[in-house]
């Protein structure tokens, strides 16, 4: 009786029975919710968030709860599809009413109504998703494939941030690496990795379909040397950022700087370097310009790279080199700044007007390609000062001074630059910079700034730009003005670079410079101030040419560049909770080694010990080196298997086994006599004989990488029973 | 299994016990290579019967019309010799000239238990009645579909089997030490039958449920039957006071180490506790197989039990006991799913 009731107590799960089922159920709706919570970050408020992890926990458990519901399970996947989008758009229909009529808004306030609309569009979709998925998860083997995917993607839409350079986000993850000094890339990787793979092992473990542990075992080495990989050799970096975008100097481009349909402003918010200031400066015209070269010398087609040794002395040819030329001046001011680029970049730069480039150590290779202090002497004179001065400098050979006049041969330029000059007041008629400040107020008024244009393929893209619709971007700014500075015979060039809003700086000492910051803008050169940047600003444009303020990442960057004080203080405050990875990985390694060294001096014991020990315990200790050693070659008894039926199975290849077994059992099971199956050929128990044999065995049967193998492995002993 | 070819010439073992269970695993193996003679493709029933008439039991087989259930016990029968020159010196055997050493019951619903055990004769010569002794008293009876006949004569032969003597008339007459039924049922033509309850089953000690012979066995039993025809009633191979003897020592000499009987003990508990068996088996049962795992360990040259008596006799012993809850048939999974544990346990301590 008791029997019987003791059975009907266990009818009912226990506990641990409970748990071993609804564990897998907890950890996946975990995952989901998590790669469901990620996705939301950037689309909605902390409410919506929270809202999607719910929906996707009651879905997953819904779903689990009526697993085997005869009537869902009944139902059509076209219909399960069905109601899950028209329970999305339910969500989105409801949310829209809440947030749109005032009366929810008349009730609470509309702060409150938002929340509450974006938590129940967020619980809908989330739920219908979920819930979707997991239903179809439970059907087929393939339903499980778009689970891994939602996490996967989950997970790389966050990492694509960072693909751009945002590696601070998501914040938390980021300080947490960051101040541990690891690349928060590679942890959001492994925890995704890891995500993925526990998702797998789930489907693996909870579905039983016929999956092989080792395809497991590819696809988590396949995930792990994914991880080595970012941390041995960085995320892979968008090429597009090499050359300066808008500026067009890269190495296809070369011979037309002007490329059409190319420029977008997808990435414009990747970082492409982050500047550090030295010394205190304030640019006078709202932006800081940053040099890297300038296009000075017809080339018959358009303006090239000068190859002339006397034209652009100032510009610098090569990083640690000096400008031949430098125009100091009371109206200059020496600022040094510490330039660190975040993805590969042809040529150094520096805050105009930069005189010396020398490189700097770098505080972080893993992150900064390349670092150096620019010495830069940077304009502080007001620009009226400018009027009356005279254009070009006087030092200059005739040919040089014919160079930076040379422009393509067509009239219209000077037409228009003596129309446009020609409404000057009298006194300024002839005067260069009021000449070069009416030309640049000509294109604020009339330009259109544009990325999509169809000016490149014309013979000259600047022309066809400045005598047609005026529609373009920063290139064809530059060259037109600069053809119709050169038209009235004033010394101009397009210099080429970055020029960063002032306004980004946010009070920092740290600025950070985007792909959308690439600029190039017309130069004229004033004796005794060097070239001036006249940089038309177009005030119609049809690009968003903004960018989220960056303040967080534009410090850190700045903190990680600059290697001082401030960030080791951060570093020093967050070392209460750091762990010390060099410590962990020492004791890890010695743990590591510990282990291995006592496994090779259990395995030798218990191969050793039965040639020294006396009689009595002979019949153990040999059989169980015997063991020892086939289980090295991977030969070992299976569970329930009875020591017979073993030797039996490996008589093919140690034969000997069986009469070593029958005397260990005779001995362990028949009262320590020697039984009948002992006389003959075994009496007296040549025990070290029946161990060499099954040893000669075993050697000739296997082959010697596998002996070798199982010589190496410390821990053969412990499968052996 | 070895093969014991040299025991027979023995080894200088001085102790006196390990020469005479070398002679009583000597008698198992000639009684077991004449039967093999004589039935073909059936090697293991051969060794479970011998394991069974050894340890003193009864075997119930569950078999088909033609697989030669007779044949074996009429083997079996033929190779143990009366003993009769040893008679003389036995003074509890005068009844055995009645004792055949074979005989074979075909059960019927109109059985009577007269028919089977006997019954008072009037003998109109000397005026009196004279007991007719009827087919139990054999040293091997072939009880053929057993649950075909009436309760009534079920447990007469029950008793019979059970208590070694039959009982007519308020008069006991003792069956021979030898007695050894094998009993068979069919298992599928069940119209007209009185199955047998789990407490009569009780008094077999194996059930066995056998599959056809194999090809090459099926095509030996063609070329050879003519052969085993005209020989069939060679010479007993031994006598009955040998497998007495023989039952003796190997009850005395083989060894039963604790970890076996703890083994025995944990599958029984596993098996009370497991959700599929409505009663799991008794504590008899398990006294009853410690016989016969010794004979089974003799069997195969050992003197003591091992893994391997019990792999090859528990589902055997305890098959017949357990009654399963209704709906649960995989008899054969539940018996393997509680014995992998303690087996297992078993197989780890003979290294403790």
């Amino acid at each position: 009786m008791q029997d019987k009731a003791s059975a009907r107590i266990r009818a009912h799960p226990r506990p641990a029975e409970r748990l071993e089922r609804t564990a897998p159920a907890l950890a996946r709706a975990a995952i989901i919710a998590g790669s469901l919570w990620l996705l939301s970050l950037s689309l909605t408020v902390a409410t919506g968030s929270i809202a999607a992890v719910a929906g996707c926990v009651a879905a997953c458990l819904l779903a689990k709860l009526h697993e085997n519901n005869p009537l869902l399970r009944q139902l059509r996947a076209v219909f399960i599809m069905l109601a899950a989008v028209a329970l999305a758009m339910l969500g989105v229909i409801l949310a829209g009413w809440i947030a749109g009529r005032g009366l929810v808004a008349a009730l609470f306030e509309p702060i409150a109504a938002f929340h509450l609309a974006e938590a129940i569009k967020w619980l809908c979709f989330s739920f219908a998703l979920v819930g979707a998925m997991r239903i179809l998860a439970q059907r087929s083997s393939v339903g499980g494939i778009v689970e891994v995917l939602l996490v996967a993607s989950g997970f790389t839409v966050v990492l694509s941030a960072h693909r751009n350079g945002m590696i601070n986000r998501p914040f938390f993850l980021g300080d947490f690496a960051l101040s541990r000094g690891l690349d928060p890339a590679t942890v959001l990787l492994a925890l995704g990795c890891g995500a993925v793979l526990l998702l797998a092992a789930l489907l693996l473990v909870e579905d039983n379909r016929r999956r092989l542990p080792y395809h497991f075992a590819l696809f988590a080495l396949l995930c792990l040397s994914l991880v080595g990989y970012v941390r041995s050799f960085g995320l892979p970096t968008p090429q597009m950022t090499d050359d300066l975008g808008l500026t067009g100097n890269s190495a296809q481009a070369r011979e037309n700087p002007f490329h059409d349909g190319e420029n977008n402003t997808e990435n414009k918010q990747a970082p492409v370097a982050v500047a550090v200031f030295r010394d205190d400066y304030e640019p006078a015209g709202g932006a800081y310009y940053f040099r890297e070269g300038a296009y000075s010398q017809w080339n018959g087609y358009m303006l090239d790279f000068t190859s002339h040794p006397g034209m652009d002395r100032d510009l610098i040819p090569a990083p640690g080199a000096q400008a031949r030329e430098t125009v100091g001046g009371a109206g200059r001011k020496p600022v040094t700044t510490t330039i660190g680029t975040l993805v590969p970049h042809r040529s150094p730069f520096g805050l105009d007007t930069p005189v010396a480039l020398a490189p700097a150590p770098n505080p972080n290779p893993l992150r900064f390609k390349r670092t150096w202090d620019a010495h830069s002497l940077v304009p502080q004179f007001d620009l009226n000062a400018l009027l009356g001065m005279a254009a070009g400098n006087p030092a200059w050979p005739a040919e040089v001074r014919e160079e930076y006049l040379r422009l393509p041969d067509d009239p219209r330029y000077g037409e228009l630059a003596r129309e446009i000059t020609g409404g000057l007041r009298p006194q300024y008629a002839a005067d260069p910079f009021a000449q070069a400040w009416a030309i640049k107020a000509h294109l604020d008024r009339n330009g259109i700034y544009s990325l999509a244009n169809e000016h490149a393929y014309a013979e000259d893209p600047a022309a066809s730009f400045l005598f047609g619709d005026l529609t373009g971007y920063c290139m064809h700014f530059a060259f037109a003005s600069t053809y119709m500075l050169r038209s009235i015979g004033i010394p101009a060039r397009v210099g080429i670079g970055y020029s960063v809003p002032a306004a980004n700086r946010a009070g920092g000492s740290s600025l950070l410079i985007q792909a959308i910051h690439g600029h190039a803008w017309p130069e004229i050169y004033f004796a005794g101030h060097g070239w001036v940047i006249v940089d038309p600003a177009p005030q119609q444009t049809l690009v968003d040419m903004t960018t989220d303020p960056q303040n967080e990442l534009q410090q850190l960057l700045g903190d990680m560049l600059r290697g001082d004080a401030a960030f080791e203080e951060f570093l020093a405050e967050q070392a209460g909770f750091a762990i010390d990875w060099r410590l962990a990985r020492n004791a890890m390694l010695s743990l590591l080694a510990a282990l291995v060294l006592a496994g090779y001096a259990v395995k030798l014991y218990r191969l050793w010990i039965p040639a020294l020990a006396g009689r009595p315990a002979q019949h153990r200790l040999s059989y169980r080196a015997a063991l020892d050693r086939l289980a090295a070659v991977g030969i070992r008894r299976r569970f329930g298997e009875s020591r017979e039926a073993f030797a039996r199975r490996v008589g093919a290849l140690a034969p000997a086994l069986q009469a070593l077994t029958a005397a260990h059992l005779a001995h362990a099971l028949g009262g320590h006599r020697p039984g009948p199956a002992n006389t003959g050929s075994l009496a007296g128990e040549d025990w070290r004989g029946m161990r060499r044999k099954v040893g000669a065995e075993i050697r000739a049967g296997t082959s010697a990488g596998k002996r070798l193998l199982a010589m190496l492995d410390p821990f053969s002993w412990l499968r052996a029973k | 299994m070895p093969e014991l070819a040299s025991l027979e010439t023995g080894s200088a073992n001085s102790a006196g016990g390990e020469a005479s269970l070398t002679a009583a695993i000597g008698v198992l193996h000639r009684l077991r290579d004449a039967v093999r003679g004589q039935v073909i493709g059936r090697d293991e029933m051969i060794e479970l019967a011998i394991i069974a008439l050894t340890a003193d039991g009864h075997v119930l087989l569950e078999d088909f019309p033609g697989s030669g259930k007779t044949t074996l016990a009429k083997a079996i029968g033929e190779a143990i010799g009366d003993g009769q020159h040893e008679k003389d010196n036995d003074p509890g055997r005068e009844a055995a000239h009645f004792i055949a050493p074979f005989r074979r019951i075909q059960f019927t619903p109109d059985l009577l238990p007269s028919d089977v055990t006997g019954a008072p004769i009037f003998d109109s010569a000397s005026n009196a009645f004279h007991f007719r002794h009827g087919p139990v008293f054999a040293h091997v009876l072939l009880a053929d579909e057993i649950n075909r006949t009436s309760p009534k004569v079920q447990s007469a032969m029950l008793e019979a089997m059970g208590e070694k003597q039959v009982t007519v008339d308020n008069a006991t007459y003792p069956l021979d030490a030898l007695f050894f039924v094998i009993a068979t049922q069919n298992p599928l033509d069940l119209v007209g039958t009185y199955p047998l309850p789990v407490p009569q089953l009780d008094r077999f000690l194996f059930k066995i449920t056998m599959a056809h012979i194999d090809r090459q066995a099926e095509l030996e039993v063609l070329d050879t039957w003519r052969d085993r025809r005209d020989n069939s009633g060679g010479a007993p191979v031994v006598s009955r006071n040998e497998i007495l003897a023989a039952r003796a020592t190997i009850d005395r000499e083989v060894a039963i180490a604790d970890a076996i009987k703890s083994t025995l003990v944990d599958i029984s508990r596993n098996l009370r506790a497991d959700e599929r068996v409505l009663q799991g088996n008794s504590t008899r049962s398990l006294v009853l197989m410690l016989p016969a795992l010794q004979a089974a360990a003799a069997l195969r040259g050992r003197d003591f039990v091992s893994a391997e008596d019990i792999e090859l006799l528990l589902p055997r012993v305890l098959g017949h006991r357990l009654e399963l809850t209704p709906g649960v048939a995989d008899l054969g999974r539940i018996l393997h799913d509680n014995m992998r544990e303690p087996l297992e346990r078993l197989a780890k301590s003979t290294l403790a």
